[in-house]
Formats: structure tokens, C-alpha cells, sequence
């Protein structure tokens, strides 16, 4: 049946938990592409029979005609899944700049899930979110949850090697080893999963 | 809001409808002498030993978690006030008895910061869950009488109740306004363009919605 | 009016209708019982809505009303609204009748929505707010898409306050992570 492939595109975002991210399908995507492409050939030799029979295209209402539409219609609605399976995908992708902080690169286990234009675009969205709050001299970043203390104790998870930046002290982040840290520094850690924090 | 992005959330989180509930003025008694403090909220103090002060909630907290002052419990959350709430809470079946719009908030950062400054915490605890309980089963009750669109008024809800139920009861309206009234809310992007198209039958074009 | 991107409005669409052509097609492949790559007028097919609603507004083909509003659900929806399996039907039982109205032109599926929304509604209620009932529960797989976001909605939020009253951390590893990895020793 026509469009049960760019359907079958849709149900697959939709049958993820909410607000996860599956790997992009690159082989639906393209199967749905080729499939538009034959529909885009088919409606194009039907337009030119009716050419050659000498009929007007815009009034003929022949066998022909209504063969013509139905690829027509195949075509946009796979243009619209197409497009809605990119669009609600971008929209995750663009929460994940409030879910996991700008700080770093993506975590890996996002990062895979990406299509290399979904990735260009988080790194654009990133940047110039960036670019704003350098301009307005505000952190919009973090506090995402409403903030209590300006000092939180927290746990590490995972090595988190060298790549650690803080505003007010160095320490060796060691795995399992304790620490007191601002909440601002420690929240994104804690978001990706690095840290966690410890409550008395 | 954060949770904006995500339809299941509620419009606010449990963390926000709190951070809100701390503008809430509450009394405190200072057990040493502090300087005028200045905050874009406003200025408060100076305080002075044993006299009474109108602080802000998240202000306490914060005198209080480093030892400088005594919460004073508000009035109504007196084991008297209570236990009389609760009883007209399970007395009155659909009407909600007058309580801060903030109670649940509030009653939860005083247990959690300043036990020792409330008399009978235990006792008060227990009344504001009950209290809290008989009132969101109520709300249950009144939910199920929807039946169809009509305007709904639950007077006294407070900020966390109303929390609770926003996503569903939005939803719930929603669907019964749209199952109610079909006639009232028209296709109009379909049913004009459809139209269009089959008086001049134009060769199919699908206007791009947004 | 739902968006062009709506997912549900997508999947709803997908729906299958019966419909009768009134016009012959050329070139598709979309009649089973034909031998040739074409479709003859008269031919009954089954027609997702998102092709069958545009053929009708073209008067190409004419649309009756599809097998989950038949006269067996309908009984059965008056008899016990509540214990209809209305998923097994249609998933998107709501949103697919008030799409399929006006094409049919049948003013009884609305009443039937509506009668068959306002009971299960309750039901849909009580089950949110009844702990009893978890995610995994038998009579949630009754429940069309829907009614399965309205029950989300009321247990997400119920969840996340009962999440606040217990207290404890209130910075949390990001959910869009996905379930946590062993870390690697």
C-alpha cells in the first residue's frame, strides 16, 4: 500500500518511550525517499500520456488523471512523515541543550543516535545559544531545577578524567570519591550521569 | 518552563510550584542581631533578638538552616485549626475548606527545616496528610461528574492540587469540548480548501499548513 | 487543527476506510483484486484516510463508515462502554470518528464518541488515580491512544509530586540518556 513505508518511519518514533531518542533510520528514510522518487516518475509519465493523447491536463478528468493524483497525494504524504519524523526528532534534539548542558560534546550514547545533519544541527543550536549568553553575561544554563543551596554534596559515578571545569577549586574527581561542590559546576555532571547528588 | 517541551509534565514542576510557595511571608524570631539585608525581592530586617520579623519563606530557610532564628508556625497550622479543617474537609463532600493556596509547600519546608519550632509536629504532620488526602480523593469525586462542556469551578484548590490535576483535567476538557461541540470547531484548512477544490477543480494542490 | 507534524494526527491517518471508486485510476497498484496496475470504477478497496479523505473531496471515490463503527461495536459500547477493547479497533478511536464524520455524514458516531468518551472517561480516572492499577495492568490495554494520555498525564503528575514529598536529590542524570549503562570497571 501507498505511504505504508514513510508510515511505518512515524510509528517507529512514536512507539519509543517519550522524549527518547532512537537511531536515526537511515535505511526507512531512504526507502521512503526512493519510493517518493518512483511516485514522482509515475506521476510524470501519466501527465505525458495525457500530453500525447492531447488532452488539457488542467481539465482532463480521465482514468489517467485520477492515477496521476493518487501518486500526487502518495507523495505528499510521504513528504509529510518525512518531514515530521525530522521535525519532532529536531525537537528533542533541541531539548537536549537544557537536559544535558552545553558544556560538553554530547554524550556518546546521544551522539550515536544522530543523523550527521541532526548533529550539525545540535552543534549550530549550541553555539548560538552560546553566543547569547556571552552576550547577555548570564549562565541560562543552569538551574534548571530551582535552586536551595549554592553548594551541593555529590558522589562520582564514572571517571570523569581531566575534562572537569570548575569555577572555584581543582580536586581529583576519582571515581566513588566524595565532594563539595558548587551546584552550578555539578549539575551538568549529575544530568550526564558523571555524578550524583548525595542528600543528608 | 522545562517541563514545557513535554506534553506528560504538568506545566510545572512539584520544584517550582515550591520555589513559588517561598515569596510566602512567614514570622520569624530571631535569636541574634543581623544587619538590614537588601535583596531585589526587597529589604528586610534589621533583626533583633526575640522581636518578631515578616520574612519571605525562602529567608527563614535560610536563617534558620544556619541557626539564627526560629520559624514561628503559622496560625492555621495549629493542631486546633487542623483537626477542625479536617473535619469540615470530611463533613462538606463537594466544597474545599479555605486553607493557603500554598499549605502543602509550606508545610513541607517547615517539617523539613524547622520540626523543632513546630508544637506536636507529629501530630500536625499526620493532620495535613490527612487533611491533603481526603481532599485529593474529593477531587477525584468532582472530576468524575464531568460530563460534558461546561465551565468548571472548584473554589479553594490550592497551588500543588491544582498542579496535580492540570494535564488530565486540561486534557479531559479538551476532549469533551471537542466531542461536544464538533460542529463548533470546523476543519477550516480542510473543509475550505476541499471545497475550493472541487468547485473549480483546480489540479490537486495541498497548501502547505504552517 | 492538528499540526502538520502532529505524530498521532500522522498515525491516525493511516487508518484504513472502505471506499467505492466512482472513477477509474490508472498506474497505481492499489486494488488488490485487480490483475492489472490500475483500478476500475466501482471497485471496493480499502483506502488509508489520509488518500481516501482527498478522493472524496474530489468526489472520486465515496467513504462508509469503517468496520470500528459498526453496528457490533456500537452494542457492545452501549451495553458496557468501559470493557470494550476500543484499541483493538482503533487505536486513535476518537480522533479517527471525528475525522471520519464528516465524510460519512453519520451524526450517530458523534453521539457515539461522546457517550463512549464520557463513560470511559471515569474509568479512565479512577484507574489513574488508583495506585492499584501499574503501567502493566490488563485493563489498560483497553484504553484507545487517546485515553492512554489522558491515564499518562494524571499518573506523570501524581508520580512526580509523590516524588517531592519523599524528597532526596533534586539534581537527577537527564532521562533523554535513557536507562543507565553498567559503568565500565
Amino acid at each position: 500500500m501507498h505511504g505504508r513505508k514513510a508510515y511505518q518511519l512515524v510509528k517507529e518514533f512514536a512507539s519509543g518511550e517519550k522524549g527518547q531518542l532512537k537511531p536515526f533510520n537511515r535505511e526507512l528514510f531512504g526507502r521512503v525517499l526512493e519510493e517518493c522518487n518512483e511516485h514522482h516518475g509515475a506521476l510524470q509519465s501519466l501527465i505525458r500520456k495525457m500530453q500525447e493523447e492531447g488532452l488539457d491536463v488542467q481539465t482532463a478528468r480521465n482514468a489517467d488523471h485520477y492515477g496521476a493524483l493518487i501518486h500526487h497525494l502518495s507523495l505528499t504524504r510521504n513528504k509529510r512523515c518525512l518531514m515530521a519524523y525530522m521535525y519532532n526528532r529536531a525537537e528533542i534534539i533541541r531539548v537536549l541543550a537544557w537536559k544535558v548542558g552545553l558544556l560538553h560534546e554530547l554524550p556518546e550514547e546521544i551522539q550515536e543516535k544522530l543523523s550527521d545533519s541532526e548533529e550539525e544541527y545540535f552543534k549550530d543550536h549550541a553555539k548560538t545559544l552560546k553566543s547569547y549568553m556571552s552576550q547577555m553575561g548570564l549562565d541560562v544554563n543552569v538551574d534548571m531545577v530551582p535552586p536551595k543551596d549554592p553548594y551541593i554534596k555529590v558522589r562520582v559515578l564514572e571517571d570523569v578524567g581531566g575534562g572537569i571545569i570548575l569555577s572555584d577549586k581543582s580536586a581529583n574527581f576519582a571515581r566513588h570519591s566524595m565532594h563539595f561542590l558548587k551546584r552550578t559546576d555539578a549539575e551538568q555532571y549529575i544530568a550526564r550521569g558523571l555524578m550524583e547528588e548525595l542528600t543528608s | 518552563m522545562a517541563g514545557q517541551s513535554d506534553p506528560h509534565v504538568s506545566l510545572f514542576s512539584a520544584e517550582e510550584v515550591e520555589f513559588i510557595a517561598e515569596d510566602e511571608m512567614v514570622e520569624i524570631v530571631p535569636n541574634m542581631t543581623i544587619e538590614r539585608l537588601n535583596f531585589i525581592s526587597g529589604d528586610f530586617g534589621p533583626f533583633l533578638p526575640l522581636t518578631v520579623n515578616q520574612v519571605p519563606l525562602w529567608l527563614a530557610v535560610a536563617l534558620k538552616k544556619r541557626g539564627k532564628c526560629a520559624i514561628r508556625p503559622p496560625h492555621w497550622m495549629s493542631v486546633e485549626n487542623l483537626t477542625k479543617v479536617l473535619e469540615e474537609e470530611r463533613d462538606s463532600q463537594g466544597a474545599f475548606q479555605a486553607l493557603p493556596f500554598h499549605y502543602v509547600e509550606i508545610s513541607r519546608l517547615l517539617f523539613d527545616h524547622a520540626r523543632e519550632d513546630i508544637p506536636d509536629i507529629y501530630l500536625v504532620r499526620s493532620l495535613i496528610e490527612d487533611i491533603r488526602d481526603v481532599r485529593l480523593h474529593k477531587v477525584e469525586t468532582s472530576l468524575e461528574k464531568f460530563s460534558g462542556t461546561s465551565a468548571v469551578k472548584i473554589p479553594n484548590l490550592s497551588a500543588m492540587e491544582v498542579n496535580i490535576i492540570r494535564p488530565f483535567v486540561g486534557r479531559a476538557l479538551q476532549a469533551f469540548y471537542k466531542h461536544d461541540n464538533p460542529e463548533k470547531i470546523p476543519d477550516i484548512d480542510r473543509v475550505s480548501s476541499g471545497q475550493s477544490r472541487v468547485a473549480n477543480s483546480e489540479p490537486p494542490r495541498r497548501p502547505l499548513r504552517r | 487543527m492538528a499540526s502538520y507534524y502532529d505524530i498521532d494526527d500522522i498515525l491516525t491517518e493511516e487508518e484504513l476506510v472502505p471506499v467505492v471508486f466512482h472513477k477509474a485510476a490508472n498506474g497505481v497498484i492499489i486494488d488488490p483484486s485487480s490483475e492489472t496496475n490500475s483500478v476500475e470504477q466501482g471497485a471496493k478497496v480499502e483506502l488509508p484516510l489520509w488518500l481516501a479523505q482527498e478522493l472524496h473531496w474530489r468526489q472520486a471515490v465515496s467513504i462508509s463508515a469503517p468496520p470500528c463503527f459498526n453496528q457490533k461495536t456500537r452494542l457492545e459500547i452501549q451495553a458496557d462502554a468501559a470493557c470494550v477493547d476500543l484499541r483493538s479497533r482503533c487505536p486513535y478511536f476518537y480522533e479517527f470518528g471525528c475525522k471520519i464524520l464528516p465524510l460519512v455524514g453519520d451524526k450517530t458516531i458523534e453521539i457515539l464518541l461522546l457517550s463512549a468518551f464520557k463513560i470511559r472517561y471515569k474509568e479512565t480516572l479512577t484507574k489513574a488515580y488508583t495506585a492499584a492499577y501499574t503501567a502493566t495492568s490488563k485493563v489498560l490495554t483497553l484504553l484507545t491512544r487517546e485515553e492512554t494520555n489522558l491515564y499518562e498525564a494524571a499518573q506523570s503528575s501524581m508520580a512526580a509530586f509523590k516524588k517531592w514529598r519523599m524528597g532526596g536529590p533534586r539534581l537527577q542524570r537527564a532521562s533523554v540518556l535513557g536507562r543507565k549503562r553498567k559503568p565500565v570497571n
